[in-house]
């Protein structure tokens, strides 16, 4: 399973009639990287290109339809990558290879199995408690306020974050927080709280500055008791 | 702009139902530090919970009284001026409260204002 952080991605550029073989070279490719377990691969035809032998492939024209280029892309850890290349680099006997340095923002899998249950590993320690005071009305960008900073800290990896909407309230905005008669005009106190390291949360702060016109943050010292169920294959979660 | 300096947190528990001169305790209470010119105060109230009183706090079908806490935050001598005018009234419930460090932030006011 692909994890979150720095990565590799390869691009490789072959012909769609090159043969590996006996069967085309693309789809020995993908077979391979199958078999070694790559979390994913796409083979993209191409509608035109040239190459090294500088004959334009077009879709077309069907007498050049036969050699078109055929993309191959995935994205591994650097060290997969690594033990692949020899391979790939003896099966491409006519293309190109490119690896580049990328950043794997969400590698997200719908399908996966439940987990048998494993008991839950508990980690204590001391941790910093945030309080965000603001306003149900505070928008950004045309999103409640809340709602985008909730967001912004799933992308940080913030630990977690739990909004809470008060019923009655008054402070940041001076005035007083109240329910209205209507139930779309209303403008109740929120407060977000959050639990993460000191330096997260600092970061934290520095990340949603921007977003709030008027808000109070509180910090305080706790003492954090998490129960986690340990993820198969993630080291150190 | 920030601003960061040390403050104190206070947590009252108590339940919706509890009164104070005939209004929610919760409202009399915001009105209170209002008046005593305390920085905030916000109510929030909790689907379940028991205290003091063993009863358990919940919504039922008729009568409404679920577990209701006011967090305030302000500096430790503005919280020190309102803890007895609390006690005073409060009856029943539970009052925590700690050291926090408190951050404002505010928007530079706009020049054109």
């Amino acid at each position: 399973m692909l994890q979150k952080g720095a990565a590799k991605k390869v691009t490789i550029y072959v012909n769609e009639d090159t043969q590996h073989h006996i069967g085309p070279l693309y789809e020995a490719i993908l077979t391979f990287l199958l078999h070694k377990g790559v979390s994913g691969a796409t083979a993209t035809r191409a509608m035109a290109g040239f190459g090294a032998h500088h004959v334009v492939h077009t879709a077309k024209v069907e007498l050049l339809a036969e050699h078109l280029p055929v993309r191959i892309e995935f994205i591994e850890s650097a060290e997969k990558v690594d033990s692949l290349l020899p391979t790939l680099y003896d099966m491409v006997t006519d293309g190109v290879i490119e690896v580049q340095d990328t950043q794997v923002v969400k590698a997200a899998n719908k399908d996966r199995k439940p987990e048998p249950a494993v008991p839950h590993e508990e980690k204590r320690g001391t941790a910093r408690l945030m309080r965000i005071y603001m306003g149900e009305s505070d928008q950004w960008e045309g999103q409640p306020l809340y709602e985008a900073i909730v967001q912004r800290f799933r992308l940080m990896d913030i630990a977690g974050a739990t909004v809470y909407r008060g019923i009655l309230g008054y402070g940041v905005k001076g005035h007083t927080h109240k329910s209205g008669r209507l139930p779309f005009s209303r403008d109740l106190p929120i407060m977000i709280s959050v639990v993460d390291s000191e330096e997260k949360l600092n970061k934290a702060i520095e990340e949603i500055e921007s977003m709030m016109q008027d808000a109070l943050i509180v910090l305080s010292d706790v003492e954090m008791i998490r129960l986690i169920r340990p993820t198969p294959g993630v080291a150190g979660a | 702009m920030r601003d960061s300096r040390p403050a104190r947190l206070l947590r009252l528990h108590f339940g919706e139902s509890d009164q104070y001169r005939g209004k929610p305790l919760y409202e009399a209470i915001v009105d209170r530090c209002k008046q005593l010119g305390i920085a905030g105060a916000t109510v929030f109230r909790g689907l379940e919970g028991y205290g003091e009183t063993a009863d358990i706090h919940r919504r039922r079908l008729l009568k409404r009284d679920q577990p209701v806490v006011v967090n305030i935050v302000d500096t430790p001598e503005s919280i020190e001026r309102l803890l007895p005018e609390l006690e005073a009234m409060m009856s029943t419930g539970m009052i925590a409260a700690s050291d926090v460090q408190a951050i404002r932030l505010q928007k530079p006011a706009d020049p054109r204002d």
